[in-house]
């Protein structure tokens, strides 16, 4: 018993320490009808881990929500836009991952996957100090991208030590 | 009459598929499939004159290469006839096969595009033999097509032209044609909705179409050349993968042998679409 116990705690712990990305708000342009939204929300949901996806075609505004545990990478969410033939711009995340690197030089490493961002504060006032080697939650921006390839710098609104 | 309408609707409800890329229904249009999309277009389309009526039921697929190369086919059968000039804009009885390869695309802001596409395609002949003035030898022919324009969650414009040329079999030869369209869509504020919902727009199309000489025999037929241009409205709807558009046009000016083709009155069409969007991705 006292062994399930243990490897039932040890699983939830890797579970929350998990990478992962859990919300990408990403900017679409040149979606004109509802066919177009339509084939983005196939797309979106054809990845692996994506639990719902909302395409708003007013204001091109793509929200994906993910399931705990998944490993999707940005660069598929990329993918799913420019295979219907529209542009990515912005995204805007909630991603969990292991802060790396050095307070002058801080990257964030979303383990599941193979994103590596280099991290830029959005504002001063953001103190990374004790974060290094932890698992965080990060909210930032992904700045626009060319086709077929993913910001290499993230710009955080917010830091804070993973639950 | 009617039970011919019943049968061309019971074949084009049946066929397998048309593209006409969910746009307007008689004119040309920018807009190709995504990569990996499947479509299944099916459509009936009438010219009424006064030597009758000459219905056209068209089946196309069309397939995404990449997000802006099309490959599609175009299976049509027809029924009736009206002895009426050839038209490329709306189709007789030959079978297509082409691609769309839209070179330019631009995107400006939330929902609006810029974008320009050209097409080339082979036409050969189908099983049915054409009637009246067109039964002749029919031989394969080329076609090419460019269409240039702008689709946005309110207004879409779209100009194109496109040419097709039908090689000589047993001295006869089909016309060639020069087709070219202008089409102005609108969808009013009050229905840029949600995806979920049913998303309707209406154009205002505009075509024409100039067919060259029949030859026969070796021979120039007489008059045989047609100009026409024509006017009218249509109507889109869509549910996310599925379409359905209709119009009706009718004539702005006729430059056409009544003693050949007879008084080509009315066009009209209608086309159901489905769409098959891909849920691929790679891997990461």
């Amino acid at each position: 018993m006292k062994m399930i116990l243990v490897a039932g705690f040890l699983a939830l712990s890797t579970l929350a320490a998990h990478a992962e990305y859990e919300q990408v708000n990403l900017t679409v342009f040149g979606m004109d009808c509802a066919p177009c939204a339509h084939a983005i929300h196939v797309s979106m949901k054809g990845i692996q881990g994506v639990n719902s996806v909302d395409v708003d075609l007013n204001t091109g505004l793509v929200s994906i929500k993910l399931t705990p545990g998944n490993s999707a990478a940005m660069r598929q969410f990329n993918e799913a836009v420019e295979k219907n033939g529209f542009t990515h711009k912005d995204a805007s995340v909630l991603v969990r991952g292991q802060l790396s690197g050095s307070a002058q030089a801080p990257f964030l490493e979303v383990t599941g996957t193979k994103d590596r961002y280099a991290l830029a504060p959005l504002a001063t006032g953001t103190n990374l100090t004790g974060l290094f080697g932890k698992t965080v939650l990060i909210e930032g921006t992904l700045p626009q991208s060319g086709k077929g390839k993913v910001s290499g710098t993230l710009r955080y609104k917010s830091v804070t030590e993973a639950k | 009459m009617k039970s011919l309408m019943v049968l061309a609707c019971a074949v084009a409800l049946t066929a397998t598929a048309f593209a006409a890329d969910h746009g307007p229904v008689f004119s040309y249009a920018t807009p190709v499939n995504s990569e990996r999309e499947f479509s299944f277009d099916t459509g009936i389309f009438g010219r009424n004159g006064s030597r009758g009526t000459q219905f056209s039921t068209g089946s196309g697929f069309g397939y995404g290469v990449t997000p802006h190369l099309t490959v599609n086919f175009f299976l049509p059968a027809t029924f009736g006839s009206g002895n009426l000039p050839e038209s490329r804009i709306v189709s007789g009885s030959e079978w297509s096969a082409g691609a769309s390869w839209r070179f330019l695309h631009s995107v400006t802001s939330v929902g609006k595009r810029i974008e320009s596409t050209a097409s080339l395609g082979l036409v050969v002949p189908g099983p049915q033999q054409d009637s009246g003035t067109l039964n002749l030898h029919r031989a394969p022919g080329i076609t090419g097509t460019l269409v240039t324009g702008m689709a946005s969650r309110s207004q879409y414009i779209w100009v194109g032209g496109g040419y097709t040329r039908f090689a000589e079999a047993s001295h006869d030869k089909r016309p060639d044609t020069l087709s070219w369209s202008a089409v102005y869509g609108y969808r009013p504020a009050g229905l840029r909705r949600g995806y979920d919902q049913w998303d309707y727009r209406g154009f205002a199309e505009l075509t024409g179409e100039h067919t060259g000489a029949v030859r026969a025999g070796g021979l120039i037929l007489p008059n045989s050349s047609s100009t026409t241009l024509w006017l009218g409205p249509s109507v889109l709807a869509i549910f996310k993968d599925v379409a359905i558009e209709g119009g009706v046009q009718g004539p702005l000016f006729r430059d056409a042998s009544e003693s050949i083709y007879g008084r080509e009155r009315i066009r009209f069409g209608i086309n159901l679409s489905y769409l098959k969007y891909s849920s691929h991705t790679s891997s990461h």
